[in-house]
């Protein structure tokens, strides 16, 4: 090609050039995965990519762990897509933010996350006695969750299967308050959501009970554990919908939808999520754990009335499971293990954790943060004696490494709308989710190995 | 000096080929050509055939993205296309979506253009606010759209119950899709101001001589105005067509769930095919199957605008020609 300026260029040496271009652009992606870093260095700096949310990792935040760490951080949203094209890129974040009861077994089966056992045992910040056992979920050996290397840890957590009530609108409704100590049972808690849905004519002005929760799938998950069974067997390579006991959540679940005293698939929350109606007093009970009195606690009046109570029971075991545990956690394709975990110590078990915990916005990872947690209002007293009096019932629920959550819980919107619309039975509707769900697992099967 | 003045009368405008040689400026003609379209083969190149070429090679696996223990499965992702009742249902509600939502949005952006090309007071303010839901964010039409169509709270079943209506789940199946087609047609703006901007090129003096020779003003229409605003017609057609094939992020904003998360519980009626996409990648990651889906689709969108094209050919007056005569010619 002749470069002085004036000379033509044939359409060859054109098209050569554009696709030295496109080859240069391409390859700068995956140069930059030999680098030291991904995002490389920074005056000596190392520079770590992390994939975290803003409101975690806010641009005040990020400075200020700069400065402590002495090291540059680049932080990109949190995006399954994105991950996914970095993780095949070479370019892999080096933190990335997961919820580790239902990841930990996904991530850690097709070989992403890094074993942090080592780190663990040399961390003056997060000593195993230390650590609250909820964070077994991002425990993994292979076939049980719950064992084997710690492969993350949560930033916070709540034990999901609790629930908030607004003690006001059981007032107004002449409905007794559970209790604080002994769990209801499903059918009391359905009972209960009837008796508080108020209607104006054909319009529900008050709804009893939201019990969406975290999401359909770890709901009726959590529902058969609690009547003393499981979704996914041993190997959880199998589902099961059919036995007594998921056919017995099913059934409840079936129960309320049609009941209509809350939002499911067929009665859709225009919110997309519980606090709204919550806050204007709209809904009396919602399925959520202590994370939810963070919101709480910034409303005076709502502070007041509000309470925490068990996990309801369907018969079976007494559990009181976490769906989330959000945290992080380290790819083993990231090139700065070392930094990575620095970062990691620190915002788990440094100021962050401390300041997380006093915000109120989940219990802390590290049961000596506890005593930082914020009980300025009767609504965090109160649910901070709830929790501790539950934490006796925490079991580590499972999830399948076949499959993410998200899959089943297509399956599940795909045909609840019809079930419940129809009045398909419990058995008819496990038929239907049974084979679909256990095609998708069979498929994940060929690519764990 | 009078040779070539008739050379270059000879000459069309346009199509003169530049002297060849070193110097001069018709020698960098070609090079400052390719260097403007150079950063766009790049593009096309990156960013258009690579991705097609690799989602090509990924349908033809059962890779999640993740697990190194993909395979090769050869064509069985789109013989599963065809065989996959969820994908057909979504590929037919989206034709039926494009059926309702195509023809409804040109036609209604050319009556409203119509309406406002006509000299009356106020006409500055009646197109300014027409057009304005055309550049609300989607975002914002949305959760507005949400607000309204609340059955507890919405304007929707407030106004139903005021005529002793019963409220309707507007959110939920059947009706989402109703919502979902009128909130794109609130943006029938964009439509409008295309049809608009051609309406004032309609030459006044056909439309006078028209008038003159007796014709009314629905006979000039259909004779006069809209043959010659059947090339801007037509590109709304195409373009509307590919569009609403692809529709997508106007249902996960409908959906009862926020975030991510949306794609698992979109309602059956919103389910289209670009959701049933995102839905197979990133909630059930198949991402071999999806790229098997994205092909089909990209052949049925090829498919359905070479129709449209064909169709185009025999009722669209390019230049004001009469597509009948232009056949003969």
């Amino acid at each position: 090609m002749r470069g002085s300026l004036g000379t033509p260029v044939s359409r060859r040496t054109l098209m050569r050039g554009s696709a030295l271009g496109a080859a240069a652009a391409a390859g700068a992606g995956a140069l930059s995965a030999c680098a030291p870093s991904a995002g490389g260095s920074d005056g000596g700096k190392k520079t770590l990519t992390i994939m975290a949310p803003e409101n975690e990792f806010s641009p005040e935040f990020l400075k200020s762990a700069e400065k402590e760490l002495g090291m540059t951080i680049k932080r990109v949203e949190v995006d399954t897509t994105k991950l996914t094209a970095m993780l095949a890129s070479g370019t892999a974040p080096d933190l990335v933010r997961g919820l580790g009861a239902v990841e930990t077994s996904y991530i850690v089966s097709r070989d992403l996350a890094l074993p942090l056992d080592d780190y663990f045992a040399k961390s003056e910040l997060l000593k195993e006695d230390d650590i609250d056992p909820i964070n077994d979920v991002w425990r993994y050996d292979g076939s049980v969750q719950g064992q084997g290397p710690r492969y993350g840890l949560a930033k916070d957590y709540s034990q999901d299967a609790m629930f908030w009530y607004n003690t006001a609108l059981f007032d107004a409704a002449g409905v007794a308050h559970p209790s604080d100590a002994e769990p209801v049972t499903y059918d009391e808690w359905l009972e209960m959501g009837r008796q508080l849905t108020q209607k104006d004519g054909d319009t529900t002005t008050v709804y009893g009970l939201s019990a969406g929760g975290l999401g359909l799938f770890i709901s009726l998950t959590n529902m058969t554990a609690s009547a003393g069974g499981s979704l996914l067997s041993d190997d959880l390579g199998t589902i099961d919908f059919s036995s007594p006991e998921a056919q017995k959540a099913l059934t409840w679940y079936l129960e309320y939808a049609r009941a209509k005293v809350g939002f499911s698939p067929v009665e859709p929350n225009p919110d997309g999520w519980d606090w709204p109606p919550y806050q204007t007093g709209r809904l009396a009970q919602s399925w959520s754990g202590y994370w939810f009195g963070g919101a709480i606690a910034a409303e005076a009046a709502l502070a007041e009335t509000s309470r925490l109570a068990p996990a309801p029971t369907m018969g079976g075991e007494r559990v009181s499971p976490c769906f989330g545990a959000t945290g992080y956690w380290i790819p083993k394709a990231s090139k700065n293990h070392d930094e990575a975990w620095q970062l990691f110590e620190w915002f788990m078990g440094g100021d962050p954790a401390k300041e997380r915990a006093a915000g109120g916005w989940g219990m802390p990872s590290l049961l000596s943060l506890r005593a930082d947690l914020p009980v300025g209002t009767p609504a965090q007293e109160q649910a901070l004696a709830a929790v501790e009096a539950e934490a006796d019932y925490f079991k580590v629920l499972s999830f399948t490494p076949y499959v993410k959550v998200e899959a089943l819980d297509a399956v599940l919107n795909q045909y609840l709308p019809d079930a419940i619309n129809e009045g398909v039975s419990a058995g008819a509707l496990a038929d239907t989710l049974n084979n679909d769900m256990q095609a998708l697992l069979d498929e994940g099967k060929e690519l764990v190995k | 000096m009078t040779a070539t003045l008739t050379a270059s009368r000879e000459t069309p405008p346009g199509t003169a080929r530049p002297r060849r040689g070193k110097r001069g400026r018709a020698g960098t003609r070609p090079r400052t050509f390719y260097l403007f379209v150079g950063p766009w083969i790049a593009g096309f190149v990156l960013l258009t055939l690579f991705p097609l070429g690799y989602a090509f090679w990924m349908s033809l696996t059962n890779t999640d993205g993740l697990s190194p223990h993909w395979s090769y499965v050869g064509m069985d992702n789109y013989v599963r296309v065809f065989q996959d009742g969820q994908t057909l249902a979504s590929l037919g509600r989206t034709g039926i979506f494009m059926l309702a939502t195509v023809p409804t949005g040109v036609a209604a952006g050319l009556l409203m253009a119509v309406m406002l090309n006509r000299d009356f007071k106020g006409r500055a303010l009646f197109r300014a606010l027409f057009y304005l839901p055309a550049v609300v964010p989607g975002v914002a039409a949305a959760l507005t759209f949400k607000i309204i169509f609340d059955k507890n709270a919405g304007a929707a079943n407030a106004a139903i119950g005021a005529v002793g209506g019963e409220p309707i789940s507007w959110l939920a199946d059947p009706w989402v899709r109703s919502v979902l087609i009128l909130m794109m047609l609130w943006g029938v703006g964009g439509s409008m101001i295309v049809s608009l901007a051609a309406l004032q090129d309609v030459p006044k003096e056909l439309l006078e001589a028209a008038r003159v020779d007796g014709a009314g003003p629905v006979y000039s229409f259909f004779k006069i105005t809209l043959p010659i605003l059947s090339p801007i017609i037509f590109f709304q057609v195409v373009t509307g067509v590919i569009g609403s094939l692809q529709v997508f992020v106007p249902s996960l904003l409908l959906a009862p769930v926020n975030g991510a998360a949306a794609v698992t519980a979109v309602p059956e009626g919103n389910y289209f095919f670009m959701v049933h996409v995102y839905a197979e990648y990133f909630a059930k990651s198949h991402f071999g199957y999806a790229s098997a889906l994205l092909w089909v689709l990209f052949l049925f969108v090829l498919l359905i605008t070479g129709i449209v094209f064909k169709i185009g050919n025999r009722a669209v007056f390019y230049g004001g020609v009469d597509p009948s005569e232009r056949k003969e010619g």
